[in-house]
């Protein structure tokens, strides 16, 4: 009886050191990223992305058929100083690459530290071009950074006729600015911002700023703002109930269900995000994928933008043919057109700011309705700004 | 300070075992630990010494991040960043020592400016206007982006922060926590803690005493700020907020948010919980065992922690004990040293002239007048309801009369504070015993001392001197709450007493006593008035004691003076009896307590 218990428990003990050790030539991915707390609405479903598109490399046999890919997990608990111990825990561990949160402020820091070891880092959805630039160069950006999808609805701004446009930025984030950047390649394209405006994030009167459109003589051609919730759905009301009907271009801030729910005031808004699930595209079959191992449809992009960095990593691996850390850190940075869900990714010569596709769409009678998707040209970003 | 010490060695070893055998990972969990600790130990030391647990302390913190970030920050790179700083700031650049001293020094000023209004509020008032503090200091951290690049990240912060100066500052944080509470300025906050009305008749200015406690702790705050800024290296408003504000103040209720050494205490143990949990949710174990790999056990473990020890003890681990109460109390001298000589004149009377009181239209009193010399016992009797505690609250300033004056040798008092009217010299027991319950018999002691005592003398040995004169110096380490009835009244003389008061005003000091206890209590109250010459003002339902021990009586009837002159004058007095006695007819016979003068007057 005695040792039959002894058995078990070394048994126990045995099977508990070989569930989660990851072979020594496994590509070893550390998150050190928010799964509880206020980062968890990106890092949660980029988590879940993330796994399908391990399972489904590992299930066909690894990287190249040889190299399988482990994810070790430490919960952030959306904290800068749990984020700093996590990302300290995981490189001691010995990760090839480390995944940091959706999130600027954790992001800096473990960045730093996975810079000053030489292992390459990414978030999984922050989108503020200055973190790279904060970091140094092993701080990689996933998400289609904010003056990259700027520039796209600049282009598209210029492409349909808009000669002079109206901009409304909040100081109070980095993404509230980012029609800073539409404004750099809206008037190097040969627009003019005619005005431009400040907001306080969660103010909820715009009635200074729509009258103060109202009475621009000439009218602009179009609005701009990265205003979201609840400031966004605030200022189309009032901007709508006014008369004013100029076209209004936005970003991925506001792509939600509620955008879509507010009815006729948001027809025909146009605003940017990371992808559309067009019949036949990449995306369309990453959302299928989704449905079938977790059983309901993505509940938003992230899901397919955490699929998007292991197949970054995936070509990575393949290109270094290695997962040492320098060499995984080389190829990263010499990556192009790698086939994602969303897009396709490159990463050569862009100083961590992926460039990616980014998609135009179109509210119409509450639906979605794809305008264009496009990689922007890599001299009409502007440099991202501190 | 042996107290100090037994709490900084154990964290001095925890530094430098980290700093010597620990990897960065776990160097990193230390300094977490200790930055989370000078934190929590500087919010208790304004939670737990005032009572009122401050929701706004992580504004501090956060001000204290910013700013000494911007005084370590390379001026080239402050250029980029922050362009548009004012000079002196933009030109600024010093090490994480020196600019975590300047941040203290201005965070302290502004924790002195806003603290001025919040120390006049108590209780769940001033939680709340901490809170509002912390949205208010929350809103400008994002509104001020010239200095804080608003809600975006603030990076560039040089990462400075070593093990070894991290902990010299944990070490004076705990010291000072620790010096404060047992200095005078802590003591009185604690008494006002226990019972802000008791506090202010023990002479204690409870809003300077607050403020004080808000400014220090403040100042300690701003070094945890700097520290973790300079950890960290990137942060935004957003970490100085809600969540961490809670996730300190569960590490002070966990520990105990009366000590030191519970702040210290539950900031280990809640540290290492998280750890647990956090290694569980990480770990090979729950796979192993067939459960899927769940995040957010630390959260969950965190809270469990919580309801058992607030289930199990209230006060948290250490309640209001410090490690060096074991260690040090056992082996204390309990010698008084005989207090100086009476500082008061033992010449000149208490007046009270046409004093009223009205309460929405209630007249508690009405124009009541009568003196009390230096040297004379007074009784102040009447019926139930007849206005006598409320004689005694008007002339502490406990409730300030609505009209009338209240003379001390020939200066008029009325309107001045509690605190205030209790320093020029008028002590007072209360009629339901008011100590300080979870101070010790001696602290209750020394609070009273502190308010009379000249500079430069020593307050704890003048303390037993004053419990020897009640023969209660044995219970001097004793909790006050703890006490046996009898004792608590004692206790309470004693510290009414150690205020030196010319004049002091007893609130029923027999309730509750048997004959013999009575008798005892008479005794003693005869050798005060004859040591000290004091004047004597007692409020007594039992009337053969009044009666024999006292010079004069007043008799209150309905809020008015209806009687006064000496015991047998006022017997006699068909006033008085027809008060008594309308008083018995309605209420029946089973008062006793008036039994007395009903009788003689049948």
């Amino acid at each position: 009886m005695k040792s039959s218990m002894m058995i078990a428990v070394a048994g126990f003990l045995g099977l508990a050191a070989t569930i989660g050790v990851a072979n020594a030539d496994d590509l070893v991915i550390g998150g050190a990223i928010g799964l509880t707390g206020s980062f968890a609405y990106g890092d949660v479903p980029a988590q879940k992305g993330m796994q399908l598109a391990i399972d489904e490399i590992n299930a066909a046999g690894g990287i190249g058929g040889k190299t399988k890919i482990t994810l070790k997990l430490k919960d952030s608990r959306s904290d800068p100083s749990q984020t700093a111990i996590a990302a300290q825990e995981l490189i001691d561990d010995g990760v090839n690459v480390l995944v940091t949160p959706c999130d600027a402020d954790p992001s800096i820091g473990a960045g730093q530290t996975a810079q000053q070891a030489g292992v390459t880092a990414f978030s999984t959805c922050a989108s503020s071009p200055n973190l790279p630039l904060a970091v140094g160069d092993h701080m990689f950006m996933n998400f289609p950074a904010d003056n990259v999808q700027a520039t796209v609805s600049a282009k598209y701004a210029i492409d349909t006729g808009y000669k002079t446009a109206y901009i409304l930025i909040s100081p109070d984030s980095a993404y509230t600015q980012l029609p800073n950047y539409f404004k750099t390649v809206f008037e190097k394209l040969g627009g003019k911002v005619i005005a431009e405006d400040n907001f306080s994030m969660g103010q909820q009167d715009f009635g200074a700023q729509v009258t103060k459109i109202k009475s621009l003589n000439p009218a602009p051609d179009v609005i701009m703002t990265a205003a979201y919730e609840p400031d966004f759905p605030a200022f189309i009301k009032q901007l709508r109930a006014a008369g004013v009907m100029i076209p209004v271009i936005g970003s991925d801030g506001i792509d939600s269900p509620t955008t879509f729910a507010l009815g006729d005031v948001a027809e025909g808004v146009v605003f940017s995000t990371a992808g559309y699930a067009a019949p036949g595209s990449p995306l369309e079959a990453f959302n299928k994928k989704y449905k079938e191992k977790y059983g309901s449809d993505p509940d938003t992009i992230y899901a397919a933008i955490g699929y998007d960095l292991i197949k970054v990593l995936e070509a990575a691996e393949l290109k270094a043919g290695s997962t040492d850390r320098a060499a995984i850190w080389k190829a990263v940075s010499e990556l192009e057109n790698v086939q994602g869900a969303t897009s396709t990714i490159t990463y050569k010569g862009t100083a961590g700011i992926p460039i990616r596709q980014v998609a135009l769409i179109k509210i119409a009678k509450g639906q979605r309705e794809f305008v264009r998707q496009e990689a922007p040209d890599p001299a009409l970003i502007p440099p991202a700004k501190l | 300070m042996i107290g100090a010490g037994a709490l900084i060695v154990p964290i001095a070893l925890i530094a430098l075992i980290a700093g010597t055998l620990l990897g960065p990972a776990e160097q990193r969990i230390v300094i977490i630990f200790l930055i989370n600790l000078i934190a929590v130990v500087a919010n208790g030391l304004y939670s737990g010494n005032s009572g009122i647990t401050s929701f706004g302390h992580l504004g501090f913190m956060g001000v204290g991040a910013y700013l000494s970030a911007i005084l370590t920050m390379p001026p080239s790179l402050k250029a980029t960043v922050l362009p548009n700083l004012p000079g002196f700031l933009a030109a600024a650049h010093m090490g994480l020592n020196e600019a975590a001293i300047v941040s203290m020094l201005i965070v302290g000023v502004f924790a002195f400016v806003v603290g001025i209004p919040l120390s006049r509020l108590s209780g769940s008032a001033a939680s709340i206007t901490t809170l509002a503090f912390l949205v208010i200091v929350h809103s400008v951290l994002n509104g001020a982006t010239d200095f804080t690049r608003g809600s975006q990240t603030f990076y560039g912060v040089q990462r400075l922060t070593t093990l070894p100066s991290l902990a010299i500052w944990v070490a004076v944080a705990i010291f000072v926590a620790r010096l404060f509470r047992d200095l005078p300025v802590g003591l009185e906050l604690r008494a006002a803690r226990e019972d802000e009305l008791a506090a202010r008749a023990m002479g204690v200015n409870i809003a300077q005493r607050r403020l004080i406690a808000w400014v220090v702790s403040a100042m300690l705050m701003a070094v945890a700020g700097a520290m973790l800024a300079h950890f960290l290296g990137a942060f935004s408003p957003k970490k100085f907020f809600f969540v961490d504000t809670f996730s300190i103040i569960a590490m002070l209720i966990i520990g105990g948010i009366g000590s030191v050494s519970g702040a210290v205490a539950g900031t280990a143990v809640v540290t290492i919980i998280m750890e647990i949990a956090r290694r569980i949710e990480e770990g090979p174990l729950l796979p192993s065992l067939g459960f899927p790999q769940v995040f957010g056990l630390t959260q969950l473990a965190l809270g469990v922690g919580i309801l058992i020890v607030m289930y199990g003890r209230p006060g948290g681990l250490l309640g209001f004990l410090e490690v060096d109460d074991w260690l040090v109390r056992r082996g204390r001298s309990l010698v008084g040293v005989a207090r100086s000589e009476a500082l008061r004149s033992t010449a000149g009377k208490l007046e009270v002239v046409g004093v009223s009181k009205k309460f929405a239209g209630l007249v508690a009193l009405d124009r009541v007048s009568f003196e009390l010399s230096a040297g004379e016992i007074v009784g102040l009797i009447g019926p139930n309801g007849s206005g006598k505690t409320t004689t005694l609250n008007a002339i502490s300033g406990a409730v300030p009369p609505s009209s009338g004056e209240v003379k001390i040798n020939g200066s008029a008092v009325q309107g001045l504070s509690a605190d205030k009217i209790a320093r020029r010299g008028i002590g007072r027991s209360f009629q339901n015993i008011r100590l300080f319950k979870n101070l010790t018999v001696l602290e209750n002691i020394e609070v009273a001392v502190a308010a009379s005592a000249k500079s430069g003398s020593d307050i704890r040995a003048e303390a037993l001197a004053a419990l020897a004169e009640l023969s209660v110096e044995h219970l001097a380490d004793r909790r006050a709450g703890a006490l046996a009835y009898g004792e608590q009244r004692r206790v309470e003389i004693a510290r009414a007493l150690a205020l030196r008061p010319q004049y002091l005003m007893l609130d029923e000091p027999a309730a509750g006593m048997n004959s013999a206890e009575t008798q005892a209590l008479m005794g003693l109250l005869r050798q005060i008035r004859d040591k000290y010459g004091l004047g004597l003002l007692l409020v007594e339902h039992h009337l053969e004691l009044v009666m024999r021990l006292c010079d004069r009586v007043v008799v209150l009837n309905k809020g008015q003076m209806i009687a006064t002159g000496t015991p047998s004058e006022v017997q006699n007095d068909p006033k008085v009896i027809e008060a008594y006695i309308g008083l018995r007819k309605q209420r029946g016979a089973k008062d006793n307590k008036n039994t007395e003068i009903g009788r003689k007057a049948v």
